[in-house]
């Protein structure tokens, strides 16, 4: 719910509840104080009829009995409300009395009723009320108004705000610029989130380098344990103990997974980084031509069939020409990777999409969750399981849609990536759509 | 064959240096920028090995400097993998080869001789190797005088085991030296076994002899006699 609707809603809640008290105390007060005035004017002219009485200025009772109801016998005395006909109008209307005993000389003690109509008093109490309903409508829509007036123009920093941390992106380095609005509170808020920002870039920048250091750091090590361990191979002494080369061997063999882990590792922290700006026209084509010529060794060992369809027309595409090759690199080791002794391979590249299909053992888990890093298609593979999220990542930096689609027979794993760009400028996360195919 | 070894990473160079030496060559070293340049103006190398990130300058100004000099030296640079404008900027410059850090010891003479091969001998050259003689320009190979077929993964495994003699080659490398960064080692070896058994087969049946020792678990070896 909008903050304005709620603010509005609490303050139209206050006002009917303010209106419904406001009311009953001016009805009542008005009330009380028409009350009070009609039984001042019955009093005063109690007290002028008795005085009358007392100088004997009052006509005969007979005479009296004309215009005031008057009787001789006792009735009970004091004030009472009454309704009585109004000739007039044909209705009943309230009125106030007040009976009291006059003595008269001569003809002993009569009970007089002096009454008084309230009907001014009701119509007073009537104008009363519908102006203060009419004053609360406009307080009540002038509000509302004044609010919604506001709203566009006082909140308008705030919403700046949110339209610049919505455009926020963290990889571009550049704390958040923001403007200082007249209203304190918004300033404030600004101030926070700029200081907010550049701390996360200054704490961002410095896992970067940390990240960049660190590889750099472990790449000479890695190098020289390949080589000291390939050097220690060549002593004769190993040729003559069968049981201590394996052991060597099988150290060589950990150190270029380490060091094949540390490239892929450093080589997304390298996307991640925007690293690669450079951008060439690329003659994919020619690129795929040769990575499946380079591959093909590998596809003969596992007896896997391959069928390449490639476009006719020169395909180019304008990426890092490192990425490029590491995109291709990965799509094909994938689809060796998890495929069947014997299976296929079916690659065909288009100036739209490159689409990679291969057999392979049916999978299970979400497939959106194969593009996450040390994803492994089984716990005992050697493999890290970055191909497939170096993949995601280059597409992702350049903008191109990837997709991963599993035919019904649930053996045919089909990697679709579109060439073109999803929007002009290179996207952050690229699209992980699970599309039905045939 | 004299070689100037430019490294920054003592470690490194104490490695390279010793499996240099080992395959048989003279090998100077430079550690940095100021030394490298020095040794180059003052002296002739055959071949120069070159890391392209030194702490006092890049080994491209050396690649530079070294082609302004007119000097005949082959150049293989070394790059890190991810700096690939680097690499093709040397390759730009003249540099005969490159080669990604980290790389094989063995990868390392067989593109030291490729270099050497085509610079010194225009490519005519002959390996000859007991009994097998090998024409590089024309990718032949004799045995005993007789021609010997061989396919192209066959004969480069054959190159690749001439370039190394006497060396351990562990099955690592000749599978990355055969398909490049497509070998991934989590990947089966059974293809290299399969082309070995081929080329040991073939050259059996044309009388010569069986000089690729295998070491189980670790790799292939060409044997020196």
């Amino acid at each position: 719910m909008k903050l304005l609707a709620t603010t509005t809603r609490y303050y139209l809640l206050l006002a009917a509840a303010m209106f419904v008290i406001g009311s009953v105390g001016l009805y009542v007060g008005v009330d009380r104080t028409l009350r009070h005035e009609v039984k001042e004017q019955l009093l005063a002219r109690q007290l002028e009829l008795t005085a009358k009485a007392r100088a004997n200025q009052l006509p005969p009772v007979a005479l009296l009995q004309l215009v005031l109801p008057i009787s001789r016998r006792p009735q009970p005395l004091g004030f009472r409300d009454t309704l009585l006909l109004d000739e007039q109008e044909g209705e009943l209307v309230p009125h106030q009395q007040l009976t009291f005993v006059l003595q008269t000389a001569g003809e002993g003690p009569v009970w007089v009723t002096l009454r008084k109509s309230l009907v001014e008093a009701k119509d007073l109490l009537f104008v009363v009320l519908s102006v203060m309903l009419g004053v609360l409508a406009l307080l009540l829509t002038g509000g509302v108004l004044l609010n919604r007036w506001l709203s566009g123009r006082l909140w308008a920093p705030f919403r700046h705000t949110l339209a610049a941390l919505r455009r926020y992106d963290l990889h571009q380095h550049q704390p958040l610029q923001l403007p200082t609005p007249a209203i304190t509170e918004f300033a404030e808020l600004n101030h926070a989130l700029e200081h907010l920002s550049q701390r996360l870039v200054a704490d961002y920048e410095s896992l970067r380098e940390f990240t960049a250091n660190a590889a750099h750091e472990t790449q000479t090590p890695l190098a020289i344990m390949q080589a000291q361990l390939e050097q220690l191979l060549q002593l004769p002494v190993l040729a003559e103990d069968p049981a201590a080369a394996p052991l060597v061997a099988d150290l060589y063999g950990a150190t270029l997974r380490l060091s094949r882990l540390h490239q892929a590792l450093s080589l997304l922290s390298k996307i991640e980084n925007r690293q690669f700006d450079a951008t060439k026209p690329v003659r994919l084509d020619q690129l795929l031509a040769e990575k499946v010529a380079q591959f093909e060794p590998l596809f003969e060992a596992r007896e896997l069939r391959y069928g390449l369809d490639i476009a006719r027309a020169p395909i180019v595409v304008h990426m890092h020409p490192g990425l490029a090759d590491s995109l291709l690199q990965n799509l094909l080791q994938n689809a060796v990777k998890h495929n069947v002794s014997g299976g296929n391979i079916s690659i065909s590249l288009t100036p739209q999409a490159l689409k990679i299909s291969n057999t392979g053992p049916a999978v299970s888990g979400d497939p959106a969750r194969f593009f996450e890093r040390f994803r492994k298609h089984s716990a005992a593979s050697e493999s890290p399981g970055l191909g497939l999220s170096i993949v995601q990542h280059i597409c992702g930096y350049y903008g191109f849609g990837v997709t991963y689609s599993l035919a019904e027979a649930g053996t045919c794993h089909t990697l679709h990536v579109r060439l073109a760009p999803v929007v002009a400028s290179p996207v952050k996360k690229p699209q992980q759509v699970l599309q039905p195919t045939d | 064959m004299k070689i100037l070894l430019v490294e920054d990473e003592t470690a490194l160079r104490t490695v390279l240096l010793g499996s240099l030496k080992q395959a048989g060559y003279v090998v100077e070293e430079a550690a940095d920028f100021a030394q490298a340049q020095e040794k180059i103006m003052l002296y002739q190398y055959d071949c120069v090995l070159l890391d392209l990130t030194l702490p006092d300058g890049t080994g491209l100004d050396l690649l530079r400097s070294l082609k302004a000099a007119g000097s005949a030296a082959g150049v293989l640079i070394i790059t890190a993998r991810d700096a690939l404008d680097d690499k093709i900027a040397g390759l730009d410059l003249g540099a005969d080869d490159y080669l990604i850090k980290p790389f094989h010891l063995s990868e390392l003479n067989a593109r030291l001789r490729a270099i050497i091969r085509r610079r010194q001998f225009n490519g005519h050259q002959q390996i000859v190797f007991r009994d097998l003689l090998v024409l590089p320009e024309l990718a032949e190979v004799h045995v005993h005088g007789e021609p010997l077929t061989l396919t192209r993964k066959e004969y480069d495994l054959l190159l690749y085991l001439l370039a190394n003699p006497g060396r351990v080659l562990t099955k690592e490398a000749i599978a990355e030296h055969l398909c490049g960064d497509a070998v991934d080692s989590a990947d089966s070896f059974d293809f290299i076994y399969t082309h070995l058994k081929n080329l040991r087969r073939k050259m059996q049946e044309k009388g010569a002899d069986n000089y690729i020792s295998t070491m189980y678990g670790v790799g292939y070896k060409l044997n020196n006699g």
